[in-house]
């Protein structure tokens, strides 16, 4: 229902308005038909009726109206005009008449020609809509211009008092330059018109010196009243006006001398009347700018700062130039770091940093200004004093009741202002001046008096003073000193607490409080403290002479911080029950004194004295407290410093003290002394003169009533090394089991450590064969014995086999290691009482076995007779063969193989002992001239049964040196070169390098003369490099060589007879 | 008797011979070392001004310190124009040549001083002060020339002495034009005297031969 009603109502809405509409579009064509008809009767009566009413106003008071006179109508006709808007008022005017203004609405006005006749009258509907209100064209007052800011300055009237209301104008300012005219500048310019006359300023700033061209200004305006509803419209311009030139102006260029802001555009003319033929800014050349006649102008934009000079402008001219100065730059920066502060609080010192260079110097630099606000004083900145120093800083004095300072620096140039500002309380800024006239007197030994004067009215405020004090070889002390500040005067302290006959180095720097600043350090004065007595006797020790008649006292120079001044003598003095007697004034240099004293206990007394007076005296008893119970230590130092420990003992009241020598001087010996407090149990024995291996001796000692009682004596070393030399050792008796070894002790200077045991090494072996290399290698048959109770001086080594070559060594080893070795070859007894018990003990049973014994002594005997006629030796004896003789046939006999026997041997240890024991050589011997080694003084061993049986495979020298094998795995036992050279060293060393395995027999070790050779297998047993003249498969030489560095076999070739040449009588 | 007295007349006449001034070579040694000294000056001040009229040129910028920027002499009538004609230079006698000389160093170092005054940077018034010092010594050293031959300095004519009038009557191009005026100026002067001293001398001290070998070694 609702929708149909809603459906209903609208299209009456619609027909509603649309009624509306065709009313008023009816209205319009009414409207049409009626002006038609008006125009119509108008135009068919133009000819004989006035016609064409038009009005305009220029002020609103006033409407010019005015119409077309009928045909025929003369000059000066009269029309009677009616008005007619509701009553009616009618004026006798003639045409162009001016009627009041009417109000809106439409108005039928009636013209009525007088006295015409023929012409009737016309009306006409007048509204104010069909008004035109064109104001007044304007007048300039006046035009001026400013050259040297190029500035136009334009002064014209509104005659707004011909105005009934306010209303808004707008101006319109146009400004023409050069004679053509050209529009530069167009601008629109507001006012409002408030019933006066009112004078208006325009000002405008050419872009364009003034000077350069001729500038035109013509001004019109549009009146916009909000009441007048007809046409509005621009006046006329007004009559132009122009800038006159300067008259007689004598430059050609403008501007001149302009300062400008770096960045900006710039435009230079030049006024003359020759051609111009180029112009330039600094060194570059600018297109020209044609103006009126031969002016020309540049255009220069974003312009660099200038240099201090400025920026030249040129224009040439056939035979001139022309020219200016531009200084591009910038407006002062903000000052920075403005810091105020006072030396002396008469004078207050403000610097800045200017910041930004403004490229602007001499007349046109910055100047600044400093305004003090609370008092209203102002400083100016001196220019000059710049370019002096360029340091910016004025001077502002202290006014006397005055201590709060509102400072302002003003920075102002051509081109702008700045300011910065700081408030400061000027008593806590005082940096004070550098002290000066520093001088020291002494009070005493202990303490001086400091005066210096320090510039400054510093009465208001409390100065603090730093007084810097050096004592030569010490660190700098500070003492701060308060005072009360005072006028411009010397001020005094005291400095205490120093050291007697001390020089002292004071200088002294000063700031107050609150503290803002250090002054410099004044100059440095320096003063030596008088002398005080010495605070403490000398350091004393007594030794008795090594016939224990003279008792040798000893003393230590007081260090300088006790000797408190030149120890210029020592009194010693000895006294017993009975008397005291003293010797005389010993010299400050010397320090010891001998004393021929008798039995009796004496107390030795010792003074040092100086210039002040004498020294505590320092007191020790002569006679040394027994002590029963005296044990014997062993310590270890590090480095050059040995720790030393005690027992406490109650009794002890005095001190400890610690004496020490080198142990290995004989008698009596004191290297120093060091004295611990009675407290201690413990003290570091430090001294340079420690060396490493060197025993020394310290007795420590307690002191009681000043005597000393030896408490214990401890040796030790700073370091352990090893054993110099092997003890010196003597096979005592042989059996057929059993070898009896006795050795010798060691040294102690020898021994370098302290001895912790002996090794003893055996094992079977002739001379020889036997290498014994690396005894420690632990070979299976090479048995150790290690011998830690050093007492020990003997061994005996049993169940050995009977008739057989033992090869023993002996070392001894301390804490740094073991010591060189010394070794010995001893052939054992027959076992003839195993013989005889094989004999005797059988004999129940001899009779069945005797036969077949009888057999087998006789088969055996064979044998041995055989051997027999090989070996000219005699079994069952040790022999020691010392010439090449027949050796005579000597037991046990050592015999110390010499030096000379290894001349290569450059090696410390100590030569082996040899104990050469003959024995039978199982393979055949031959002695041979090698024509090639025999230089070297040796000869050559042929085995021929090895050599028969290798030969046909012993590879030719070249051949073997360039072996693939390269020295690894295995090589052949036997390359047997029958010529070698010296040469050959070389590639065989390296092969040998990098062998895993050695060869048993290297013929090269045995035919040369090869000290360099790494065949040598122990240093210190040359059997070693001796080849094995055994066969191969029977006699081991399978220990690799452990020391190639070690030095060669001696003598080259070797052989038997060759050995026995070089044995001990050498 | 008469044989007496010549020999008498003899005598006093060749006793008197020492004190004629014109023979006694040994005792004064004349103008010569002055002039030389002053020679030696000025070819000292030409080496000076070389390096001076370098820094000041590059002080005032381009053109000025263009090489071949050659300006016209304008507006600096007052300074003193050291180039003649030679027929003119050649009739000056020794006397108006010295007096020029004198007159023209005079101006030169008034207006060095007010450029002096003028300059913006410490090191170039450093630079001017010292060459002042120097020229000032040159004025001294011709000074005592004249005095030595007798002839007496020129009197300042009061009111042409040269002021120096910074401000707006003079552009600082204009001012700058002077500067480099006045330093053309001023090494045409010391061009002038150098000859004008050379020629001097050698008429001063005819044995020219040493003089010239003297001379040679210590040439620039």
């Amino acid at each position: 229902v609702m929708d149909i009603s809603l459906c209903l109502k609208r299209p009456s809405w619609v027909v509603d308005s649309k009624r509306m509409r065709m009313a008023s579009h009816f209205q319009w064509l009414l409207l049409t038909a009626v002006l038609l008809y008006l125009t119509n009767q108008v135009n068919s009566q133009k000819k004989s009726t006035p016609h064409d009413l038009k009005c305009v106003t220029n002020n609103l008071q006033v409407w010019d109206c005015s119409w077309r006179a009928p045909s025929g109508a003369g000059r000066g006709a009269s029309y009677e005009v009616c008005i007619e808007n509701g009553s009616r008022s009618c004026y006798q005017l003639e045409k162009n008449s001016k009627i009041p203004p009417l109000l809106p609405g439409d108005y039928e006005i009636t013209v009525n020609p007088l006295y015409e006749f023929g012409s009737s009258k016309s009306k006409f509907i007048l509204n104010e809509k069909n008004v035109s209100l064109i104001p007044e064209t304007p007048e300039i007052l006046n035009l001026s211009a400013d050259f040297s800011t190029s500035m136009l300055h334009l002064k014209w009237d509104d005659k707004g008092s011909v105005f009934p209301h306010y209303s808004n104008v707008i101006w319109e300012i146009k400004v023409l330059r050069k004679k053509n005219m050209e529009i530069v500048k167009l601008v629109t310019y507001s006012t409002t018109l408030n019933g006066r006359d009112t004078v208006h300023h325009w000002n405008w700033t050419s872009d364009m010196p003034l000077e350069c061209a001729i500038h035109y200004v013509g001004i019109r305006c549009y009146i916009d009243d909000p009441q007048f509803s007809g046409h509005k419209e621009w006046s006329d311009w007004s009559l132009l006006k122009n800038i006159s030139l300067p008259p007689d102006s004598q430059t050609k260029v403008f501007p001149q001398d302009k300062v400008i802001l770096a960045g900006s555009d710039l435009t230079v003319c030049c006024v003359t009347q020759e051609k111009v033929l180029s112009a330039q800014i600094g060194s570059t050349h600018c297109p020209l700018i044609h103006l009126d006649g031969e002016n020309v102008a540049i255009k220069i934009r974003n312009i660099s700062a200038s240099a201090s000079s400025g920026t030249n402008v040129v224009f040439s001219v056939e035979d001139n130039i022309f020219g200016t100065v531009v200084f591009a730059g910038y407006p002062p920066d903000i000052p920075q770091k403005l810091n105020c502060e006072t030396y002396d609080l008469k004078e207050i010192i403000c610097t800045w940093n200017p910041g930004r260079p403004t490229s602007l110097e001499g007349p046109r630099s910055t100047s600044y200004t400093l305004f003090e606000s609370f008092s209203g004083k102002y400083v100016r900145f001196n220019r000059d004093e710049v370019s002096a120093n360029e340091n910016y800083q004025l001077f502002f004095q202290i006014l006397s009741n005055q201590e709060v300072y509102n400072f302002t620096l003003n920075a102002q140039n051509l081109l702008g202002q700045t300011e910065s500002t700081l408030l400061v309380n000027i008593t806590e800024k005082v940096h004070p001046r550098i002290p000066t006239s520093l001088k020291v007197k002494d009070i005493n030994s202990t303490a001086v008096t400091l005066s210096w004067h320090l510039p400054g009215n510093f009465t208001k405020i409390k100065l603090l003073c730093q007084i810097e004090i050096n004592k030569t070889n010490s660190e700098h002390e500070l003492r701060n000193v308060t005072m009360r500040g005072v006028e411009s005067s010397n001020y005094l302290t005291t400095v205490d607490k120093l050291n007697p006959y001390t020089i002292y180095t004071f200088r002294i720097r000063c700031s107050t409080d609150p503290f803002w600043k250090w002054s410099k350090w004044s100059n440095e004065k320096q003063c030596l403290t008088t002398e005080a007595i010495p605070s403490k006797g000398p350091d004393i020790w007594r030794e008795w002479s090594s016939d224990g008649k003279n008792l040798i006292i000893y003393w230590k120079p007081l260090p300088i911080n006790e000797a408190n001044g030149k120890i210029l003598s020592y009194n010693v003095s000895y006294s017993s029950d009975e008397e005291t007697k003293s010797l005389s004034e010993i010299p400050g240099t010397q320090h010891k004194a001998e004393l021929q004293l008798d039995k009796n206990d004496y107390i030795i007394s010792v003074v040092a004295k100086n210039a002040a007076g004498s020294s505590p005296p320092s007191k020790i008893a002569s006679m040394e407290i027994p002590n029963d119970d005296l044990k014997i230590e062993q310590a270890l130092g590090m480095g050059n410093r040995i720790l030393l420990t005690w027992n406490y003992d109650p009794n002890m009241t005095c001190d400890y003290v610690i004496k020490w020598c080198n142990s290995s001087q004989s008698g009596p010996c004191l290297m120093d002394w060091k004295k611990i407090p009675s407290n201690s149990t413990e003290t570091v024995i430090e001294s340079d003169q420690f060396r490493p291996g060197v025993r020394y001796n310290f007795s420590v000692y307690g002191c009681r009533n000043q005597g000393y009682q030896l408490l214990h004596s401890v040796i030790g070393y700073v370091e352990e090394l090893a054993p110099a030399i092997a003890p010196n050792f003597t096979v005592e008796d042989t059996s057929a089991d059993s070898i009896l070894v006795k050795w010798e002790e060691i040294p102690v200077e020898e021994l370098r450590g302290f001895l912790r045991g002996y090794l003893f090494y055996f094992e079977k072996g002739e001379r020889d064969t036997s290498k014994i290399m690396g005894l420690e290698s632990g070979r299976f048959d090479t048995k150790v014995k290690n011998i830690t109770d050093i007492s020990q001086k003997t061994l005996r080594i049993a169940d050995l086999q009977g008739k057989t070559s033992y090869h023993l060594v002996l070392r001894a080893y301390t804490g740094g290691g073991m010591g060189p070795e010394r070794s010995m070859f001893v052939v054992t007894k027959e076992n003839s009482e195993g013989l005889i018990i094989a004999i005797l003990i059988p004999v129940a049973v001899a009779v069945i076995i005797g036969v077949v014994t009888s057999i087998l002594c006789y088969r055996k005997r064979e044998c041995a007779l055989k051997t027999l006629e090989m070996n000219p030796c005699t079994p069952n004896n040790v022999e020691v063969l010392e010439t090449r003789s027949v050796a005579p046939k000597i037991e046990d006999t050592e015999i110390i193989s010499p030096v000379a026997e290894r001349p290569e041997d450059r090696s410390d240890a100590e030569p082996e002992n040899h104990v050469v024991v003959s024995y039978c050589p199982p393979v055949i011997e031959e002695e041979l001239a090698n024509p090639g080694a025999e230089g070297g003084g040796g000869s050559q061993v042929i085995y021929i049964d090895i050599q028969s049986m290798y030969q046909p495979q012993a590879k030719p020298e070249g051949e073997l040196d360039s072996d693939p094998v390269g020295g690894a795995g295995y090589k052949p036992q036997m390359h047997l070169p029958i010529t070698s050279t010296v040469d050959d060293l070389d590639a065989d060393d390296d092969l040998d390098k990098t062998a895993g395995y050695r060869p048993q027999a290297n013929v090269n070790t045995w035919n040369l003369v090869s000290p360099d050779s790494p065949r040598s297998t122990d240093s210190n047993s040359e059997i070693v490099s001796f080849g094995s003249p055994c066969s191969i498969n029977s006699r081991q030489f399978l220990i690799p060589p452990k020391d190639e560095d070690s030095p060669k076999s001696s003598g080259g070739g070797w052989s038997f007879t060759n050995f026995f040449q070089n044995k001990p009588n050498d | 008797g008469d044989s007496w007295g010549m020999l008498a007349c003899l005598c006093t006449v060749l006793w008197q011979l020492p004190a004629v001034p014109a023979l006694n070579r040994t005792g004064d040694p004349g103008p010569g070392p002055s002039i030389q000294k002053t020679y030696d000056l000025t070819r000292y001040l030409e080496h000076q001004l070389r390096s001076l009229a370098g820094t000041y040129l590059n002080y005032l910028g381009p053109p000025f310190n263009e090489p071949d920027f050659n300006p016209p002499r304008l507006g600096v009538e007052t300074l003193p124009k050291a180039t003649v004609n030679l027929e003119v230079w050649r009739s000056l006698n020794d006397k108006l040549r010295l007096t020029q000389n004198y007159e023209a160093y005079s101006h030169l170092l008034c207006y060095l001083r007010g450029l002096n005054r003028q300059a913006a940077t410490a090191e170039l018034r450093r630079s001017l002060a010292h060459f002042c010092t120097s020229l000032q010594g040159l004025l001294g050293s011709i000074a005592g020339v004249m005095a030595a031959l007798g002839y007496p300095l020129p009197q300042p004519l009061p009111g042409t002495e040269p002021t120096w009038a910074p401000g707006p009557a003079h552009s600082d191009f204009l001012q700058k034009m002077d500067d480099f005026w006045l330093l053309k100026e001023l090494q045409t002067w010391l061009w002038r005297s150098a000859k004008d001293f050379n020629r001097l001398k050698k008429k001063m001290q005819p044995p020219a031969t040493a003089v010239t070998l003297h001379l040679e070694a210590r040439g620039f």
